[in-house]
């Protein structure tokens, strides 16, 4: 995976593992309950406090996805940027520029898939043995019903930019309250979902996409 | 008397200042492609590629561990160990050099904008001008804010100017050879060092001696047993492959003559003549290496071969000698006399042969025949000059003498019958061979040009593995006398790409031409860039009243200044006075990046040392379609090589080369036969004698599973040239006593076993070199010698019985 291919970095320690065992009940049960995941409809705010601006930046977004692997992700309101997957392609869209780059979802799922793009997969890992061969677990609360996970991926490129991804999910619903990418030079890439709707019915026409007079070209990976 | 005495200490002292000052010019080339033909357009892309890429100075040293925090730990204590060590180490990376110093980049960024058209200059600098500065800061803050593409965003958090947006899709990072991937395995688990040493290496022993010492530094720094540490790099090839070269020179040459003495031993018994045999052929070794050094460049892989191959045909002579010294009893000048016409013979066809190896077009092999040609043309001197002069006096002293067991056996008739039979029954089963299995498969693969085992090729066949396999991939290697020929030649050749992939013969290709420099836009555009920094205190300002901190303004401050440099080293007048117009730019060669982290970029891109630019590339072409893509693309200047399609580039030219100097040299041995024996009966047996031979050992290699390679398909050429001289002393002599067979056999059949045992143990000795093409020509031509030997011997006087009883039996 190499979701991240900054061109300032610094290198940090990675973050000092736990010394007990962590209690991953949680995960594995919200993973378990992946499986169950046809689709989802969610509202986001997207907050990016990178380090080069002095505030950060709030954009809001919506997604829909819907199993196995239709995804449309649309970033600003009007949507400035989306993300839509269909099949085995990947295609992110400027509307206001008419241009759109298509990726194949194999070279994709070198970098994590839809990470990187600096999303979110959905499911985030087939199983709880998938989520272990990708993710070493970092950091597990749970307060009520919220649990907060800390994870990294395995990739040894990836560590070397990313210091952390934050998870925030309802343990009662399953529900992802947030996710966020934290980057070892400092700057992070939140989102906050709200109105999640998880298995409902919504127009599959969401995830076509009228390129007519768009410039379409292939993404270099 | 005192004359003589005078001429004699002459001679030595000629000779000994001859042999310091070849021997002291001795070196080897481990270079495998000075043994190929250079005309051909992969051997020259190959040997540019090699030159101008492969980095000499530079040893790559691989970790692998079980975890990559091991392997990363491990990298570290290394690159410490071996940078205390400046007098052997001048740099060790073990990290892309843009993590640990990410504002080097910022020369290579500035380079990039530098190089594009003007027009696209022209828009930057009208995008930063008082009136769109906080435009095109808002647009970078929004873009900032929408992108998903993690690259983008990286870059244009300090580029707030987006000046590196001239440069189109922003996947230059990984388009432009910058690869974190030649560091660390996908796992991490797998690390790669690059040490560049402190010095040049003068030569071979060099280059071991310093592999050595950094190996056993990185040992005792790395105490871990749990991790494993390989060498390979161009150094190492040196290394392992001239220290192997070194050691199977002298270990055949040594094992010859050992194998030598004990055949002369077993044969005749006697200490003083093999004590003086020997001298002779030391003698004549040092004689034709201390040639080798004054008049021939450096020795090859092939040319080591030749010490073994020399001694076991120079001996021929002193064995012909020595059986004749046995039984005369005249003069020195009549014992001369006797031999001088069958060593002027077969010495003559021998050398002429190895000398014709010179029409091949494989340098190796025209090294080889050149050695070896002079070697033998100086044994036949010094046999028929010196060792005579020996065995004469040997013989004088001597009394009459018993045979020995060998000698006797060879007395028996009972021993050439029952060896006709043997002889008849082996070729009947060689022959069958032949015609069940077939002949010996080709194998033109690029596997016979390696070391058979190598420490470094061990670990570079590793590191494909664990990191990119680009073994498949075609190198592309444009060459030009200046940049704006390269950058001609690139710009033909990513056309020709395009049009190649997209009628789908390529899957990917990645060229210099990105990174080339583009003179003319260089000249037009640095004097508007460098009038840039003038602006630096507003443009920082403005990026920060935009929303950027301080920080972010880096990158856009070191391009800047950058661009301002460069306008002061060529001559550009510094107008940060507030002046108007800048002022021309002036001729100049062009602007190359020259930080390290650029450095170790262009390293593998680009060659502007020298008198020749090169530029480099990676093609992937779809299985299949290697050879129309090489077709398409390779012009003048411009090649695509790898080294499996070298190998099938000798395979379409070797043999059809081979099979020209075969028929050609046939010819040439078959009409000096002519001449000697006047007999065409005589002519046509000696021909069916090779072609049975050749048939035989083409069942025998087939029935022993051997191949034919470049290299012992010379072998064909070496048996027409030295195993033809057993047949054509067999001839000559039933010729002289008037078709006397067993008489022919009585007086040469010791001297031509021991004449090929001693050439076949000269060519086995070799069988066991590390280079797998020369062990190959060694097993091919002593296997050839044997049989040859076999059959004249045994064969071919019953055939000259049989076809000369004939006409009597018919009157």
């Amino acid at each position: 995976m190499r979701p991240f291919l900054p061109l300032f970095c610094i290198l940090c320690a990675l973050p000092a593992r736990p010394a007990e065992p962590l209690d991953l009940a949680p995960v594995r049960k919200w993973l378990a309950r992946q499986d169950e995941l046809r689709s989802v409809e969610a509202d986001f705010t997207q907050i990016r406090a990178l380090r080069a601006l002095r505030d950060p930046i709030t954009t809001p977004g919506h997604l829909w996805f819907s199993a196995p692997d239709s995804l449309r992700w649309e970033l600003g309101e009007p949507a400035r940027t989306i993300v839509v997957r269909k099949g085995d392609t990947y295609y992110l869209i400027q509307p206001a520029k008419k241009k759109a780059e298509r990726y194949k979802a194999e070279s994709m799922a070198k970098k994590g898939g839809a990470m990187g793009f600096a999303m979110m997969n959905f499911p985030i890992a087939k199983d709880f043995a998938d989520f272990n061969r990708q993710f070493e677990t970092l950091a597990v609360s749970v307060s009520s019903d919220h649990c907060h996970l800390e994870i990294l991926p395995r990739d040894a490129q990836a560590q070397k930019f990313l210091q952390a991804i934050k998870l925030d999910f309802d343990t009662a619903s399953g529900h992802l309250l947030c996710f966020e990418l934290v980057t070892r030079e400092g700057s992070s890439l939140r989102n906050d979902f709200a109105n999640v709707r998880m298995n409902q019915k919504f127009d599959r026409r969401v995830f076509e996409y009228d390129f007519t007079g768009y410039e379409i070209v292939d993404g270099k990976n | 008397m005192e004359r003589t005495r005078l001429r004699w200490v002459g001679i030595a002292v000629a000779l000994l200042v001859f042999v310091g000052a070849g021997l002291s010019r001795i070196s080897f080339n481990v270079d495998i492609l000075r043994l190929l033909p250079t005309h051909l357009p992969q051997v020259k892309g190959l040997s540019l590629f090699l030159k101008h890429f492969a980095q000499p100075n530079e040893l790559i040293v691989t970790i692998e561990a079980p975890t990559p925090a091991a392997a990363d730990r491990t990298a570290g204590t290394l690159a410490e160990a071996l940078a205390k060590r400046p007098d052997l180490v001048e740099r060790v990376v073990a990290h892309a050099p843009w993590e640990k110093h990410p504002a080097d980049l910022s020369e290579l960024l500035a380079y990039l904008v530098l190089n594009q058209p003007p027009e696209k200059i022209r828009s930057l600098v009208a995008a930063v001008a008082p009136e769109n500065a906080d435009a095109t800061l808002k647009a970078s803050v929004e873009r900032l804010g929408d992108s998903v593409s993690p690259q983008e965003i990286a870059v244009l958090s300090y580029d707030p100017y987006n000046f590196a947006g001239v440069l189109g899709d922003a996947g230059f990072l990984s388009s432009n050879g910058i690869e974190p991937s030649e560091f660390s395995s996908a796992d991490g688990t797998y690390r790669v060092v690059y040490v560049l040493s402190a010095h040049s290496f003068p030569n071979y022993k060099a280059a071991i001696a310093w592999v050595r010492t950094i190996n056993g530094l990185a040992r005792a720094a790395v105490a871990d047993p749990a991790v494993h540490l390989g060498f390979t790099g161009e150094p190492a090839f040196m290394a392992d492959i001239s220290g192997s070269m070194e050691w199977d020179m002298m270990s055949s040459g040594f094992a010859t003559l050992l194998v030598i003495a004990s055949i002369f031993w077993l044969c005749y018994r006697r200490a003083r003549p093999l004590l003086d045999l020997q001298n002779m052929l030391v003698l004549i070794f040092t004689l034709t290496l201390a040639a080798a050094g004054l008049f021939l460049s450096q020795l090859t892989v092939i040319g080591v071969g030749c010490a073994a191959i020399m001694i076991g045909l120079s001996v021929d002579y002193g064995y012909f000698v020595y059986q004749r010294s046995i039984h005369h009893h005249g003069t020195l000048a009549e014992l001369q006399r006797q031999c001088v016409q069958n060593i002027v013979w077969t010495s003559g066809t021998t050398a002429a042969v190895f000398f014709a190896l010179n029409f091949s077009s494989l340098p190796g092999l025209s090294q080889l025949g050149n050695l070896v040609g002079i070697g033998v043309i100086i044994g036949a001197i010094v046999m028929l000059t010196l060792f005579a002069r020996l065995a004469i006096r040997f013989h004088r002293r001597e009394d009459s003498r018993l045979p020995s067991v060998v000698e006797r056996l060879f007395a028996t008739p009972g021993f050439w019958r029952n060896g006709a039979f043997l002889t008849g029954g082996l070729v009947v089963v060689l022959l069958g061979v032949l015609c069940v299995k077939g002949p010996p498969p080709p194998d033109f693969s690029a596997r016979t040009l390696r070391p058979r085992v190598s420490e470094a090729y061990t670990a570079l066949d590793h590191l494909y593995v664990r990191l990119t396999d680009d073994r498949d991939v075609l190198s592309l290697v444009v060459a030009g006398k200046d940049a704006p020929e390269v950058l001609k030649r690139l710009r033909t050749a990513e056309a020709s790409l395009a049009a190649a992939q997209a009628r789908g013969e390529v899957k990917s290709y990645r060229t210099a031409l990105p990174l080339w420099p583009v003179t003319k836009n260089q000249r037009a555009n640095l004097a508007a860039l460098a009038a840039l920094a003038a602006e630096l205190p507003r443009l920082r300002k403005s990026a920060v009243d935009a929303g950027f901190k301080d920080e972010a303004f880096v990158l856009d401050e070191a391009m800047l200044r950058q661009w301002q440099e460069w306008a002061q080293k060529n001559g550009i007048a510094d107008h940060s006075d507030g002046a108007t117009a800048p002022a021309a730019v002036t001729e100049s060669t062009p602007i190359w990046p020259q930080n390290n982290t650029s450095r170790w970029i262009f390293r593998r891109v680009a060659s502007h040392e020298g008198d020749q630019l090169l530029a480099m590339g990676m093609v992937t072409p779809m299985p299949g379609h290697e050879d129309d893509v090489t077709k398409a693309v390779q012009s003048d200047g411009t090649w695509l090589v790898s080294w499996n399609q070298l190998g099938r580039e000798l395979r379409r030219v070797i043999p059809r080369e081979f099979g020209r100097v075969i028929i050609a040299l046939s010819a040439v041995v078959i009409f000096l036969l002519a001449i000697a024996y006047r007999d065409l009966l005589a002519v046509s047996l000696f021909v069916l004698t090779t072609a049975l031979v050749l048939a035989c050992l083409a069942g025998a290699m087939s029935l022993l599973g051997m191949s034919w390679n470049f290299f012992n398909l010379a072998a064909l050429l070496l048996l027409l040239g030295t195993g033809t001289d057993y047949s054509i002393l067999l001839l000559l002599a039933l010729k002289r006593n008037g078709g006397d067979a067993p008489a022919a056999q009585r007086e040469l059949g010791l001297v031509i076993c021991l004449c090929a045992f001693s050439a076949s143990a000269g060519f086995g000795t070799i069988s066991w070199a590390n280079h797998i093409g020369l062990a190959s020509l060694g097993q091919t031509c002593a296997l050839g010698l044997v049989i040859d030997a076999l059959i004249s011997l045994f064969l071919l006087p019953q055939a000259w019985t049989f076809l000369h009883r004939r006409p009597a039996r018919a009157g």
